[in-house]
């Protein structure tokens, strides 16, 4: 039973991470009503920024932090104001924006394609890691230690997220375009800033889900592509546009994939991943933690 | 000159009249006629100038995806959603005539109407549940609708007693060459087969374009609501236009078979794919007839050539150019490349018009 406990605990963790890239994927579906395919070429982005910037300076991985964050937001909020933010104008009047959603997956084959480019197919790890292979012992149970701190991230920015948007004035101004873009313009709110700031929030975050990566996980061009499909089963799975939602639904996604390899071959997990959320889909399309109005 | 003449006669020269008036719409239906002829001739007279396997190839390949987004263009661009998961339609196709061939010897030909019916089955079963979901929702169901097929089809040697081999595809041995095993040695049949199935389904697309369907369909994409208040049974038009998709692109499927010989899951039910048909269609003109084949005709090239000069030095580059281009695209020209091009074929024909009048006058 102890190794079911132990492959449960760091799946909670891992899927904790998954959970981390969900949010920023759910902040900006919350605000923008689009979902963007690109979010798991964005992880990608701000995993090789961390890399780079610890291979660079040889601080340690979670430093990185520091200037991944600001990086990843400036990136996020001039990606929409630059690509994506011409597209929502045009379709302004448009009940369903489609064309945003196909150019969020032009920007994701841009950016894979061109991080291909540059920097080549190889996997890249840290080579001087201080985390490799870090364990931490609770009796008999083994948890990684990178995964620990990977949750912990979590649950702190997912917290911090949450009390910006309760709390502060922009964050009610973000609140406020969220649940009707139309009527918060009449007050005075600029909804195009509001969109800027809320993809560089989201992108940010997917920044710092790259930074609790790095220590355990490879860098590479399409390792976004893994997390992508990933994120937007959770996002669903917890409903669209929910803080906790998109954590607690990441944890049950890494529960299913480390618990399911004890009783079934690993790759059919996967597929049990994609009947979920298809069920969810059909039978509450608002998921665990989502509001009836947004879909 | 009798009185029922004398009538005749002015009536007579209102009606030359009218034809004056009419002439230079007759005039451009025959420029329209007389163009579409040409493009005819040039399709179907290319295999005796182009004898070039390669360039075949690479034609073929247009040919298929614009059959394909063609197809596509029912569901995605006149009923107004976006499915990204058509891939699996192919998959069903291509596996559905692979495995009756090679395990009951059935012919192809009779594999891809079974296949197109089991992916009719799959689009009605995909789409019933999801055409009352945002655009957004709905285009999150298909892909995983499609990514979890190939998961299942990767994990399955045997789905009961056919034979699907997983992740390492079925191989078509080339043996028995000739029509009815849809098996040939040159690329010629391949062609003539694929462009007489890209003419049948633009032909069906015109004809559901003029129809009640059509017209349904649009004011569905469009605004569902009103629509709905006009008693316009939305979402049948849209499983009915679903079917018809998943149907057509299913035959696609065993024509790819056929053609490369060999199929795995990677390759034919993937989500590269599923994306690759959506491009074409919305840089081409979503919801237009020659939209998917403007965009096929512009993108598959520029995807071909640059794999064959660039793809060891710059792997990648096509796919970076696909996105560069989408996002200008919709930026400038959010109804695709269809428009502008229209607009340049009508001012040409204007032109002709104009100077076959003063050569008359």
């Amino acid at each position: 039973m102890l190794f079911i406990l132990e492959d449960a605990i760091n799946g909670i963790l891992m899927g904790s991470i998954y959970g981390l890239t969900a949010l920023g994927l759910t902040i900006i579906f919350g605000v923008l009503k689009v979902i963007n395919f690109a979010h798991g070429s964005l992880l990608m982005v701000g995993m090789y920024v961390a890399y780079w910037t610890v291979t660079l300076t040889g601080i340690h991985p979670y430093l990185a932090l520091v200037i991944v964050i600001p990086a990843m937001y400036l990136f996020g909020y001039y990606l929409q104001d630059i690509v994506i933010k011409p597209i929502f104008k045009a379709e302004k009047d448009v009940r369903e924006p489609i064309t945003v959603i196909i150019v969020t997956t032009g920007v994701w084959y841009i950016l894979d394609n061109m991080t291909l480019l540059f920097f080549g197919p190889q996997y890249r790890s840290i080579d001087d890691n201080p985390l490799r292979g870090k364990m931490v012992e609770i009796g008999e149970i083994m948890i990684s230690l990178p995964k620990l701190w990977g949750f912990a991230a979590a649950i702190i920015t997912a917290g911090a997220i949450y009390y910006f948007f309760q709390s502060t004035r922009m964050g009610r101004a973000i609140r406020a375009t969220s649940l009707d873009r139309d009527a918060a313009s009449l007050s005075g709110i600029n909804q195009y800033k509001i969109y800027n700031i809320a993809f560089g929030i989201g992108t940010a975050v997917a920044g710092i889900a790259g930074v609790t990566l790095v220590p355990f996980y490879n860098t590479f061009p399409t390792v976004g592509v893994l997390f992508d499909i990933k994120g937007f089963i959770i996002v669903v799975l917890g409903g669209l546009g929910s803080i906790p939602g998109a954590i607690i639904g990441g944890m049950i996604i890494g529960l299913i994939e480390s618990v399911g390899p004890q009783f079934m071959a690993a790759t059919w997990t996967e597929a049990i991943v994609y009947g979920l959320f298809l069920v969810v889909l059909f039978v509450k399309p608002s998921g665990l933690f989502g509001v009836k109005y947004d879909w | 000159m009798t009185g029922k003449d004398a009538v005749r006669e002015p009536l007579k020269s209102e009606v030359n009249r009218m034809d004056n008036i009419d002439d230079s719409e007759a005039l451009r239906n025959r420029i329209r006629k007389v163009s579409l002829l040409l493009i005819a001739v040039v399709a179907f007279g290319l295999p005796l100038v182009m004898r070039s396997p390669t360039y075949l190839h690479i034609v073929i390949l247009i040919y298929f995806y614009a059959y394909l987004t063609t197809s596509w263009n029912m569901v995605g661009g006149f009923a107004g959603v976006l499915p990204l998961g058509h891939a699996v339609f192919i998959g069903a196709g291509a596996y559905t005539s692979t495995v009756l061939f090679l395990q009951y010897g059935i012919s192809p030909w009779i594999g891809m109407l079974i296949g197109g019916l089991i992916a009719t089955l799959i689009g009605l079963l995909i789409g019933l549940p999801t055409f009352k979901m945002r655009g957004a929702y709905f285009a999150l169901a298909t892909i995983a609708f499609a990514e979890g097929v190939r998961v299942m089809v990767e994990n399955i040697e045997f789905l009961g007693p056919f034979q699907l081999n997983g992740p390492r595809g079925l191989q078509i041995p080339p043996l028995d060459i000739g029509f009815a095993n849809f098996m040939f040695a040159n690329k010629e049949p391949y062609y003539y087969i694929i462009l007489i199935m890209l003419i049948l389904v633009i032909g069906l697309t015109w004809f559901i374009s003029q129809s009640k369907l059509g017209y349904y369909l649009n004011a569905g994409g469009e605004e569902p609501e009103a629509a709905m208040a006009l008693g316009v049974n939305v979402s049948r038009a849209k499983l009915i236009a679903m079917a018809m998709s998943s149907f057509l692109t299913a035959l696609a499927g065993t024509f790819y078979a056929q053609f490369s010989m060999f199929i795995h899951p990677k390759s034919i039910i993937s989500l590269d794919l599923s994306f690759e048909i959506a491009f074409i269609a919305l840089i081409g003109g979503r919801g237009s007839i020659a939209g998917p084949i403007l965009g096929a005709l512009l993108l598959r090239p520029v995807s071909d050539f640059s794999r064959i000069y660039f793809g060891d030095v710059f792997p990648g580059l096509h796919l970076v150019i696909f996105g560069v281009v989408l996002i200008l695209v919709m930026i400038y020209q959010p109804r695709g490349i269809q428009e502008p091009l229209t607009r340049i074929y009508d001012r040409i024909v204007d032109r002709l018009v104009e100077k076959y009048r003063k050569g008359v006058a």
